[in-house]
């Protein structure tokens, strides 16, 4: 009971919150309202027409009053067809202008949130949020409410007529709706249940399809395609079985239906014929209540299908709004201060940092100082913790203890925009988008020109391969790139940091994914990015990184060696001279086998 | 129409049923057309009481329960209301044997192809991605299905109905009967653009769905990047402007939706309207009664539905005719990895476990490269071979050829000195114990899965090949031991847990021969250490043969192949290889390297 009550509550707020987004479109929901009673108007006042012809001149031989009312007819059916025409049309349409602005909103604010909203949720789930769930509101939003309020007025209509000429066949002809409508309820609760059935009747199926197919070679290696049949047949079987009870109550129903609407037909042609022998009722109202039998059942049936796709509706509009409302975790300050020109200075004071107050520790008391154009590279085994440390200068994540500071300003006192200007970031995996080149680098930027561009791609040398493309850069790449090598892919993304001439260039293992050919060829651009810049790269591959100011060498969180290459390289038992050690067997065996 | 033909020979096993539907269904329609000719009946009859006792009936009670007339009528309405009865229950009977049977037909092509799946080569499934093939045995069935089901029920309905109809209006009178009809094929063609407008354009749009939710794809699992450059606002406009095409393509397809039902009124309307203008004219000139006309409002009524769904039915059966082709391909598709007639007899002999590869080569369907070249080898009965190399080196891909999940394009194989091609595949299966590298459990119980490739095995021999996988410890801690169930609706097991729970489902078969693809990976040293010693004296007398990463789970080993680009490059024992200071030495080297900086 309190429950029910509880779930009321969230319905009424939920639909209040949707109302937001219908708002703009409120005063056409109006006018869609006045078509749909004009629409139930005009389909329901035809039969009082036909009553009128037959009554009024085919019975009195008026062939001209007929010529009238049949032009009468005509416009009344005319008149149905184009404002059912433009309220359906205008119904849809703000119904797709409802969800276009939800889609986009979702959207925004996925976006808007921090990064670990992405750890926490898979990229599956974000999807199903701007996509499916979305379009689970288009029923309602399209014609659900329209034409509930449709029905509701054609039910209206058809009452008005039919007690307006005859008040007694009117009780005829509805003694029947309390066996529709009890047997209406009845099937919708039997069929609901059996719907619920066939679902999972299907959902078994298909995982058992899915799972079989998966798992194909280990079926025929463990000889089980025997029993695998067996079995599929017998979900098979359920399924089928689902299936044909759901028959079985539609076989009732719909038949039943029928029989009904004849049934109020006959009721009204058995007292109608009496009150027609008395004079009292004419031919023309029993052939109006013949058809007014007919058109009642539809709006009634209708109504209770709506209902189903109200509770629909509410369930998606429920994570949608459950997405809209998630805080954001990295907020920005209210007042930012303003680095106009940022010379690249990069302190890191005491960093401790870890996902969740009782996860693990992933940074440890981290402290260093990069000074403005210096080479900082940082090393260490897969985990060490490199990347957070970027993750953390860009404020993807938000440290609990020490202070990162550039150019002596604390990040958290710099507005999101400013601070990640700042930087020119080349991630890992080389993300490109479907889209031409150009677009790929200026990432949609209009400030950045085409010369800009060129300019920097020559820089980095990634001018030569571009050019030689179909379309030169307004080549467009298939998604993530595919059509090009990798080092190719990794160019591109040099060029899409420099182009925006950042202060601070962030390698995060940039050159690890490179085939030997363009290594050198991706190594040279990566010193031609680095002159009169900070940069901070992280690195497999030891070789590049040679020529660094300073290397931290991390290990489980913490730093755990710093200072030049030659200084490192000399230490015995050092961590970075077992790391220099594997990676130059490592590069001996790669020579080895291209050899 | 050739494939219509192999399609109806599963109506063949209904026959009886569906031509019992197909009378039922004539029959509802024969007793629908009664209705209206009941009520013209009635009407006429009262109009000529009344011009003969005018003035006579005053009163309602003596009208409907005593009079002449009220003997008329309440005949008339009995009639009425014993078709109306009739003809429901023969509807009843139609939709319980139609479209009963339809469900069984699609059981039936189900299981078939179904059967067919679990039976093809691992070549198909090379060949296809599994998403087709999945879409093959559900949607393609569903949609044949509606051939069975709707498209034939449709089809007979709107046959018999008009049928019926159009004769009884031709009886009363022709002249109208072609008035009231004329709108009709306008409303079938109608349909048919309709439903076939719609069926293209949800194609569109479901395209242009997937494109929304590929930018969502992109951008979401780009985020890092697109935050650090600042570009979240083009990122929104570029969402906007798929997000506004997919609008636009729908009210496309919203603006043909929005004719439809108005048309379909219109058109019912225009009918109706004509049949009492031209009715109404004739009723003037006294060839006809206004009974007549009634009537003719009421089948015109009962002919919209059929007429309408005419042209959706050829939509569907062009549908259901598409998904058929495509089953039936399955269905064709040669199983060429098989056995042959004449080595199909069971042999009962244990496998020793000797296997001689003969300048095999192996290129997958549809590549132009070998990955594997030229290999030759005997492996000795009961000895223990590994299998190192880079990834993509050819590992797997020969371990494959073993147990036949493909054969090899060129040279041949031998088991026990019999070729590979004349065991009996089942036999040849059961004696091959085999650890795929990607661990695949069924979402059932830790027991069955275990028992996998066994009939009836016996709890007490499930938990000795859990013991021997060094899995029994973890299995006993769950709450429900080996009844737990494994997978999406049971407990998620860890990597390793997996790896074990494969390996003791391949050595429960008591195989001659176990193949370990990579099947330690996520197991850590000390219990790989633990598993490695179980099974050297369980498998004491088994061929083994393992591929590894690790140094520590090959290097027992009585061979090692090393294996690069298709070719074993280097082999021999652990010691021999680590003299010859090649590729293997190198990989041992790093490997002691990494081990000394974990340890750090």
């Amino acid at each position: 009971m309190s429950k029910n009550q509880k779930s009321e509550a969230v319905d009424s707020v939920l639909i209040r919150r949707l109302y937001y987004f219908f708002e703009p479109y409120k005063w056409w929901a109006l006018f869609a309202i006045v078509l749909t009673l004009t629409a139930a108007f005009l389909g329901t006042v035809r039969p009082k027409l036909t009553q009128i012809a037959v009554d009024d001149y085919i019975a009195l031989n008026d062939i001209d009053g007929l010529i009238w009312i049949i032009i009468l007819l005509g416009l009344a059916l005319a008149g149905e067809f184009l404002v059912l025409i433009v309220n359906t049309y205008i119904t849809r349409w703000f119904g797709q202008g409802v969800l276009f602005s939800l889609r986009n909103a979702v959207f925004e604010k996925i976006q808007s949130l921090h990064v670990q909203f992405f750890d926490r949720n898979p990229i599956g789930r974000l999807i199903t949020r701007t996509t499916s769930d979305i379009e689970a509101l288009s029923e309602l939003l399209s014609d659900g409410i329209v034409n509930m309020i449709g029905d509701l007025f054609r039910i209206f209509f058809i009452l008005y007529f039919m007690l307006m000429m005859s008040w007694e066949l009117t009780i005829v002809s509805i003694l029947v709706l309390p066996f529709l409508f009890y047997s209406t309820f009845w099937f919708k609760s039997k069929v609901r249940v059996a719907f619920l059935n066939v679902r999972d009747q299907i959902a078994r199926l298909n995982s058992f399809v899915q799972e079989h197919i998966n798992g194909i070679a280990i079926i025929q290696l463990f000889n089980r395609e025997e029993k695998g049949k067996e079995q599929f047949e017998k979900i098979n079987a359920g399924h089928r079985d689902a299936h044909i009870k759901t028959i079985f109550y539609f076989s009732i129903f719909w038949p039943l239906v029928e029989v009904l609407a004849s049934l109020a037909m006959a009721l009204v042609v058995w007292y109608g014929g009496a009150r027609a022998l008395m004079d009292q009722v004419t031919f023309g109202v029993l052939l109006a209540f013949i058809q007014y039998v007919r058109q009642f059942f539809n709006p009634i049936r209708g109504l209770s299908e709506k209902y189903n796709t109200l509770q629909s509706a509410l369930a998606s509009s429920e994570r949608i709004f459950g997405v809209l409302d998630t805080p954001k975790e990295v907020v920005e300050t209210e007042n930012p201060v303003e680095l106009k020109k940022v010379t690249g200075k990069i302190e890191f004071k005491n960093v401790n940092f870890r996902y969740n107050s009782d996860g693990e520790q992933i940074l440890r008391n981290v402290s260093f100082t990069a000074n403005p154009g210096e080479l900082l590279a940082v090393v260490g085994a897969t985990g060490a913790g490199k990347t957070t440390l970027i993750n953390l200068l860009l404020r993807y994540y938000d440290i609990q203890q020490g202070e990162i500071l550039l150019d002596g300003t604390d990040i958290k006192k710099l507005s999101l925009e400013n601070l990640r200007n700042s930087f020119g970031l080349v991630l890992q995996d080389n993300a490109l988008f479907s889209g031409t080149i150009l677009d790929n680098i200026t990432l949609g930027n209009k400030d950045i020109t085409r010369e800009q561009v060129v300019e920097a791609s020559q820089q980095v040398e990634a001018h030569q391969f571009i050019k030689k493309l179909p379309g030169t850069y307004d080549f467009r790449l298939r998604e993530r790139g595919a059509s090009l090598s990798m080092g190719q892919r990794q160019l591109i993304c040099f060029v899409r940091a420099m182009v925006y001439d950042p202060k601070i260039l962030i390698l995060d293992e940039a050159t690890s994914s490179v085939d030997s050919e363009t290594e050198e060829l991706v190594s040279r651009a990566c010193e031609r990015m680095m002159q009169g810049r900070t940069s901070i790269v992280i690195a497999h591959r030891l070789s590049t990184i040679k020529g660094a100011d300073n290397i931290l060498v991390m290990h489980k969180g913490e730093i755990r060696e710093t200072g030049p290459h030659k200084k490192l390289i000399r230490k015995t038992g050092g961590i970075y001279r077992k790391l220099y050690e594997l990676q130059y067997k490592e590069q001996a065996l790669d020579t080895a086998s291209t050899a | 129409m050739d494939s219509l033909k192999k399609l109806n020979q599963y109506l063949k096993k209904y026959k009886g049923t569906l031509l019992l539907g197909a009378l039922f269904l004539t029959g509802a329609n024969f007793f629908l057309i009664w209705i209206p000719v009941l009520i013209r009946q009635t009407m006429d009859e009262v109009e000529l009481l009344g011009e003969e006792y005018v003035g006579e009936y005053d009163s309602l009670f003596y009208v409907l329960f005593s009079s002449e007339a009220g003997g008329i009528l309440a005949y008339n309405s009995f009639l009425l209301i014993g078709t109306v009865a009739l003809y429901g229950v023969l509807l009843f009977a139609t939709r319980q044997t139609l479209i009963v049977s339809s469900r069984k037909i699609e059981f039936d092509i189900r299981n078939k192809i179904m059967d067919k799946l679990l039976k093809l080569p691992q070549r198909y499934f090379a060949e296809n991605t599994s998403g087709e093939i999945y879409t093959r045995a559900t949607e393609d069935v569903a949609r044949v299905r509606e051939y069975f089901g709707p498209v034939l029920m449709y089809t007979i309905n709107t046959i018999t109905r008009a049928g019926f109809i159009i004769t009884m209006m031709l009886i009363v009178n022709p002249q109208l009967t072609l008035w009231a009809l004329l709108p009709l094929p306008f409303l079938s063609a109608f349909a048919y653009w309709v439903s076939g407008f719609i069926n293209k354009y949800q194609l569109i749009i479901q395209k242009q769905y997937s494109r929304i939710a590929g930018k969502a794809q992109e951008t979401f699992s780009s985020i890092r990047l697109i935050k650090a450059f600042n570009r979240t606002d083009y990122e929104q406009k570029r969402f906007e402007l798929e997000s506004d095409e997919y609008r636009k393509k729908k009210l496309k397809l919203d603006l043909v939706e929005s004719l439809f039902h108005p048309t379909l009124n219109l058109l019912i309307g225009t009918a109706i309207l004509i049949v009492i203008w031209q009715g109404g004219l004739m009723v003037m000139e006294g060839l006809i009664t206004i009974g007549n006309i009634a009537e003719f409002v009421i089948y015109v009524s009962y002919l919209t539905w059929p007429v309408a769904s005419l042209g959706y039915t050829v939509n569907r059966l062009q549908k259901s005719l598409a998904s058929w082709e495509r089953i039936d391909n399955v269905l064709n598709e040669p199983v060429e990895i098989r056995d042959e007639d004449e080595f199909a007899e069971e042999v009962f002999e244990d496998v020793k476990g000797e296997i001689i590869f003969d300048k095999v080569s192996f290129k997958y369907p549809g590549s132009t490269e070998f990955a594997l070249k030229d290999i030759s080898f005997t492996i000795p009965a009961g000895s223990s071979v590994a299998i190192v190399g880079r990834t993509g080196a050819g590992k797997t891909s020969l371990v494959n050829l073993i147990p036949r999940l493909f054969d090899p394009t060129e040279g041949e194989i031998f088991i026990d000195g019999k070729n590979l091609k004349e065991w009996n595949l089942t036999r040849l299966r059961r004696s091959v114990g085999y650890v795929p590298q990607e661990t695949f459990l069924f979402s059932t119980t830790i027991k069955e899965n275990i028992g996998f490739g066994v009939e009836e095995a016996s709890m007490s021999e499930i938990e000795q090949a859990a013991e021997n996988a060094q899995v029994l410890d973890n299995i006993l801690d769950f709450e429900k031991k080996f009844e737990t169930l494994v997978g999406e609706r049971g407990i998620t097991l860890s990597g390793g847990q997996k790896q074990r729970t494969a390996i003791a489902r391949a050595i429960i078969k008591n195989p001659g021969i176990v193949i370990f693809d990579d099947s330690l990976s996520a197991v850590d040293t000390k219990t790989e250490a633990a598993i490695l010693e179980h099974l050297r004296v369980k498998l004491a007398n088994t061929t083994t043969i393992m591929i590894s990463h690790r140094i520590s789970t090959v290097k027992n080993a009585d061979t090692i192949f090393y294996i690069q680009n298709g070719s074993i490059v280097e082999y021999g024992t652990h010691k021999e290889l680590l003299k010859k200071e090649g590729h293997y030495s190198d990989m041992y080297h790093k490997q002691l390297l990494e081990q000394e900086l974990a340890q750090i």
